[in-house]
């Protein structure tokens, strides 16, 4: 059994008097494929971003390699090594498709205004790095062909996969995949299982949120089930396709 | 590559240099002084506006503050200019950093007003402040910028002075624009919560842009003090701001040209218009509603745009 790289205790979010999130309890091993189900208003992407700082829990604590992070703020979280990408795909618009992955790139580097303004040397072989780093994940996802394009002009399942170029440029410990499949077809849906395979062997961490329960059971190595904020079960694939509890809340009653 | 991205502004600047020798009327030359020193502060409030999509309704203020900042220690304290330029640009940018402090964590029409009030207290404490601004009545013999020296003592000198700060500024900004920080400006424009997400500290960098636009501002009115001599707290209302604000939208939000376009169209226009002063609001007002509703990138990008379907539509025949 692999170390655990992310954990949380006792999780609990309330949105004035709506719980959102009730003791949710999980630990996620280092290098695995974690699945978030439930159904729709269970509290998955309330999970994401509580884990990224977006907002901070009411109770309980998160923890990454064992250091606290819940109550930081998101850009600290970043730089502690967890990427995301967005329910609905948040991508720079005003940018092109290689620049929003070079911004993948802001915890890994350093130019600040000034080095910038006087373009110094520093700030030129930093741009270069960012520049060859960003183009390698963009080829990585099978953008590279797009990389000048404006990013608002790409379809959303492109948009999809630049997030996800773009989280990788981070190179994160742990990537949070928020829906990725949502609005990709079929064959859309298989090559982004093969390129979720192949962020795990790079040896990310990653938790996906997902609706599409073919993807979901291909790819993940446990999951978690929420219903209603809480958590309904935890397990192999195989063990939540046995859960009665989960068949009959979420899978549908199976006569 | 930086040559390439730098060849427009080094063309331009070329151009600028020998547009005073074709000049014959000396009226010109004081319009174009005005209209480099409303590009520069143009220049700034664009970083905000166009590529970070902060508004500021309070931009006039720090221009202000620039002008009599300068103009009150250079003309009552017999300072030197350079000195006084620095303490010019370290305190508009200790006021920025308060009222950024303040204002940048509200968002559209609330940081529009709250930075309004802003530009308002400012308006309201240069009016006050009799002894030190001369209140209402402004602040008369501000002396002209000398430098090692050397005195810009004509609208000839001072034309290539404030053109060549804004070409200075122009490259520093293109810089910026296209590096890290740069580009962890315009994620602002699109998602925040996305930016923080990669890392970026969102809170810091909209205050360090709102602090460097506000001292474009206040580089630009620190030129307007010295080159009119004179400054009164109605550079800091609120109908400059709104004036800078203009010039952007119509020249080009995010788009470093655009600026520029609007700064020379909206100093040309009142002129061409003079006979209509009265109806200035109303000129205003017509021009941004058309701008926004049937040119919304500004008319740089209309300019773009048009450009591009001829280039098509050209090579397509060929």
């Amino acid at each position: 059994m692999a170390e655990i790289i992310l954990e949380a205790a006792g999780i609990r979010k309330e949105f004035g008097g709506l719980i959102a999130l009730n003791n949710v309890d999980f630990g996620v091993r280092r290098g695995s494929i974690t699945a978030v189900i439930g159904p729709n208003g269970a509290g998955k992407t309330t999970l994401i971003n509580v884990m990224t700082g977006v907002t901070p829990p009411t109770a309980g604590a998160i923890a990454l390699n064992g250091l606290t992070i819940s109550g930081l703020k998101s850009h600290d979280i970043a730089r502690l090594g967890i990427a995301r990408t967005f329910q609905t795909a948040q991508v720079f618009g005003t940018m092109t498709v290689l620049e929003n992955v070079m911004v993948g790139r802001h915890t890994k580097t350093g130019c600040g205004m000034i080095a910038s303004a006087l373009s110094l040397g520093r700030m030129r072989r930093e741009e270069k790095a960012i520049g060859d780093k960003a183009l390698y994940y963009l080829d990585m996802v099978g953008l590279g062909d797009l990389a000048q394009q404006p990013a608002a002009s790409v379809p959303i399942g492109t948009q999809r996969l630049l997030e996800i170029g773009r989280a990788l440029a981070a190179e994160p410990s742990v990537m949070l995949l928020d829906e990725p499949a949502a609005g990709l077809n079929t064959q859309e849906t298989r090559a982004l299982g093969q390129l979720i395979g192949t962020i795990r062997d790079r040896g990310i961490t990653v938790i996906i949120v997902e609706h599409d329960m073919e993807l979901v059971m291909d790819i993940a190595d446990e999951i978690l089930v929420l219903n209603f904020g809480s958590r309904l079960a935890w397990g192999t694939p195989e063990q939540i396709q046995a859960n009665p509890q989960v068949i009959e809340v979420y899978l549908g009653r199976d006569e | 590559m930086a040559f390439r991205r730098h060849l427009p502004i080094m063309l331009f600047g070329c151009a600028a240099a020998v547009l005073p020798l074709a000049l014959k009327d000396p009226y010109y030359l004081g319009i174009l002084v005005f209209i480099g020193i409303f590009s520069i502060a143009t220049m700034g409030l664009n970083l905000l506006m166009g590529y970070a999509g902060q508004i500021s309704l309070g931009h006039a203020a720090f221009y202000a503050l620039g002008a009599y900042a300068t103009g009150i220690l250079t003309a009552k304290y017999n300072v030197h200019f350079l000195p006084a330029l620095a303490a010019a640009i370290i305190v508009t940018a200790g006021i920025a950093y308060v009222i950024g402090m303040a204002c940048l964590r509200l968002k559209g029409h609330y940081l529009a007003v709250a930075t309004l009030a802003a530009g308002e207290i400012v308006f309201i404490c240069l009016n006050a402040s009799v002894g030190f601004t001369g209140g209402p009545s402004g602040l008369a013999g501000i002396p002209s910028i000398e430098i090692g020296g050397f005195s810009f003592d004509s609208d000839f000198k001072f034309y290539y002075l404030v053109w060549a700060v804004f070409i200075l500024l122009f490259i520093l900004t293109a810089n910026i624009i296209n590096s890290r920080t740069g580009r962890a400006l315009r994620c602002l424009h699109s998602s925040e919560v996305a930016a923080a997400a990669m890392g970026i500290n969102v809170t810091t960098l909209k205050v360090q842009i709102f602090v460097l636009s506000a001292v474009y501002a206040a580089l630009a009115g620190v030129l307007y003090g010295h080159s009119v001599t004179f400054i009164s707290p109605q550079a800091s209302d609120l109908m400059f701001s709104v004036k800078l604000l203009t010039m952007i939208v119509v020249g080009g939000m995010g788009h470093l040209w655009g600026g520029v376009l609007g700064a020379a169209l909206l100093t040309l226009l009142p002129e061409a218009l003079s006979a209509f002063h009265d109806y200035e609001l109303i000129i205003y007002g017509s021009i941004l509603l058309v701008i926004v509703m049937f040119l919304p990138g500004g008319l740089m990008r209309g300019f773009e745009t048009l450009y591009v379907t001829i280039l098509k539509k050209v090579r397509g025949r060929g």
